[in-house]
């Protein structure tokens, strides 16, 4: 997985870093920060979509291999959250890449984070049935949780 | 003795007349002084006070005028200097001639409020996208943010190799490995060694400022928070006291106390995860693991306390929201003592190990002079030997009653940047001892109007960066008129570009590191 922050208050960015640390440990799930867009699988995006940053989102999003998934990581990269409507805020993330896991939270903690990214695993696993699997992962004060409907299916999949 | 230097009658004695002084306006002094004066009394505060340094440069609109406050700070005072400037012609001379550290604030309030500063090397977006439609400055009051038609995007950002050969330009970001937050550093090398950066922020410009003004002052405590998710309490604590300062009301000792201990356990939390992150960015792999577990425990009091692992949201206008129990003092005190046992192991590795000393030591040296010259301030200056700390120079809350170290080093490279830091830890956790065994009873708010009456104020908290700025403008309604935010990292990118030039590409890292960035706060 890639991270990339879009515009975040560093809430969201800092508790994926403590996801790799001993506590939370994500890597026994095999999963691994790769610092290139071109090595990686799932592109984690943290913060609302600034003007200058869209671009940039795009461009790293089309650098990635398919299949590719996208996991929006807190309020802000849900729908804008806080900064919804502020000047240079174009709003959620997928204003501009089309996302597979929605994971709100201010910030989410790495748990949820960690569920998040279990589930979307889980997902992806085969066999599977033909029918749409939802991928959220449950949090309070989530704003607008219900605009967020994740789907992940194997249609998708072979489209990507 | 420079700190019994009384800079405004100093002032007074050189410009007297020309200018008008008004005492104990904001903070320590106001200083009005029109038709490019602004610079004779900066000349003046720089003759009489080698310590006078830019902490910010707020632009304002004041319906026909745009006004310019120009905050500095001296060894023991802090001066706005204010100038007003017709909106047709806002032509001002720049002081980046007499203070170097207020480029990239001029190049700030260029960009969002559509001030020209005469003789201005350079005139680019700094914090705006490059999208941004020409002559719309988004923090003058006609301009509605929905309504700003942004202009198409450039197709690829192009890369200029200079002629010759010798120099390569190599661009490190948005998206690096080595930056957790998008920024872009354009970086000229000859060989190995760095001869130029050229900073490009305002990825993560959000426009807080602009923001903050359509909302009410308690919306915006929570939209502060969010301007970093690192030293969230700091913000919000400034933002709230320099309300009450507009209200001018005093908040109830204990919320004072409470304060600390979550302006201390924010410090703590990021202290110990920027020396971690400086053993990543080193190739320290290990260290990093170490620090981070060792930050786990904080996060935990942090919860213990707020609710939040990140954002705690204890600061509101007029105290703090949630009280720390009396049962949960032993457990933050044993975590504390617990935290402290590890210390000396740290410390000796900061100090002894052969891997850190090689790259950390006389690396990124930035001078004392220099770092006076540049305004940096927080652990950066504190490592090149300024004893700056807003907690001890002009202190807030239930600091001025707590006894504890301002940690200085003076060997001026990254090695001393890192040590403040690590001995910070160990004053911090002093610091929430003494505050949690002189925790005094009684409320923890007191209830205020939700509309503030007119009125400004300026207030500086010491962030785990540096100084944090605020002002706050009120027209007496529920929302600020204005609200300008100048943080710590954005005073210290000038120490960036001072360490970084003349040294080793390979040392980009470690210096950068040692800065402690945080570019959401920067941009805001």
């Amino acid at each position: 997985m890639i991270h990339f922050n879009s515009g975040a208050c560093n809430g969201c960015d800092i508790e994926i870093v403590a996801l790799l640390t001993p506590k939370y440990d994500v890597e026994r799930f095999g999963v691994k920060l790769e610092p290139s867009p071109r090595h990686a699988d799932v592109l984690l995006v943290t913060g609302p979509v600034t003007n200058q940053c869209a671009e940039r989102l795009k461009r790293i999003y089309d650098q990635m291999p398919a299949p590719k998934f996208v996991v929006a990581i807190g309020a802000c990269a849900c729908s804008g959250g806080v900064f919804d409507g502020c000047c240079n805020v174009v709003g959620g993330v997928d204003k501009i890449i089309p996302v597979t896991a929605y994971i709100p939270g201010c910030p989410p903690r790495p748990e949820s984070i960690l569920d998040g990214v279990v589930k979307l695993l889980n997902a992806l696993n085969p066999p599977k049935p033909k029918k749409q699997k939802h991928v959220e992962a449950a949090k309070p004060e989530a704003p607008k949780l219900e605009t967020a409907p994740a789907t992940v299916t194997e249609d998708n999949l072979v489209a990507q | 003795m420079p700190s019994s230097i009384d800079i405004l009658n100093v002032i007074e004695s050189k410009l007297g007349g020309k200018v008008q002084i008004q005492k104990a306006h904001l903070s320590t002094g106001t200083i009005i002084a029109n038709n490019g004066l602004h610079r004779d009394v900066l000349q003046a505060m720089i003759d009489a006070d080698e310590k006078t340094a830019i902490t910010a440069i707020t632009g304002i609109d004041l319906g026909a005028n745009l006004g310019v406050y120009y905050h500095f700070r001296t060894s023991n005072a802090f001066v706005t200097i204010k100038t007003e400037l017709p909106k047709e012609s806002p032509n001002i001379k720049t002081i980046i001639d007499l203070h170097p550290g207020a480029a990239f604030h001029e190049l700030e309030a260029a960009d969002l409020i559509g001030l020209n500063f005469e003789g201005h090397p350079l005139s680019r977006h700094f914090v705006l996208s490059e999208n941004w439609p020409k002559g719309v400055y988004p923090l003058r009051k006609d301009v509605n943010p929905s309504e700003v038609k942004l202009c198409p995007p450039d197709p690829q950002e192009t890369v200029n190799t200079p002629e010759g050969g010798k120099l390569v330009k190599i661009i490190i970001g948005p998206q690096h490995p080595a930056l957790l937050e998008p920024e872009k550093f354009v970086v000229t090398v000859e060989g190995e060694i760095v001869t130029n950066v050229e900073p490009r922020i305002g990825y993560v410009h959000r426009g807080i400022e602009k923001a903050a003004e359509s909302r009410t002052y308690l919306q915006d405590v929570y939209l502060v928070e969010r301007i970093c998710g690192i030293c969230n309490s700091c913000h919000a604590c400034a933002f709230v006291e320099t309300v009450e300062k507009i209200m001018k009301v005093d908040i109830p000792p204990r919320a004072k106390y409470i304060r600390v201990i979550t302006l201390e356990l924010n410090r703590l939390h990021s202290h110990l995860l920027t020396l971690g992150h400086a053993g990543l960015e080193i190739g320290y792999e290990t260290l990093f693991q170490y620090f981070w577990r060792d930050r786990e425990p904080i996060m935990d009091l942090i919860e213990l306390t707020s609710g939040n692992r990140v954002n705690s949201s204890m600061m509101t206008v007029g105290g703090v929201r949630r009280d720390i129990k009396e049962s949960d003092i032993p457990t933050i005190k044993t975590t504390l003592e617990t935290l402290r046992g590890k210390l000396p192991f740290y410390k000796k590795m900061y100090r002894d190990e052969a891997t850190l000393r090689l790259r950390m030591k006389d690396v990124g040296v930035l001078k004392r002079e220099d770092a006076l010259k540049l305004a940096i301030v927080g652990p950066t200056a504190r490592g090149s030997g300024i004893d700056i700390d807003v907690r001890k120079d002009d202190p807030y809350e239930a600091y001025g009653e707590i006894p504890f170290k301002e940690i200085i080093y003076d060997s001026c490279d990254t090695w001393a940047r890192m040590n403040v830091r690590m001995d910070e830890i160990e004053e911090s956790i002093n610091i929430v001892q003494y505050a949690l065994d002189h925790l005094p009873s009684g409320p923890i708010k007191i209830d205020l109007p939700r509309s503030v009456p007119e009125g400004e104020a300026v207030n500086r908290v010491e962030a785990p960066r540096g100084e944090l700025f605020y002002y706050v403008r009120s027209n007496g309604t529920d929302m600020p008129y204005r609200v300008k935010v100048r943080t710590p990292t954005f005073a210290n990118i000038p120490a960036f570009l001072a360490t970084a030039i003349g040294e080793n590409i390979a040392d980009i890292p470690s210096n950068f590191v040692s800065l402690d960035p945080c570019f959401s706060c920067t941009d805001r």
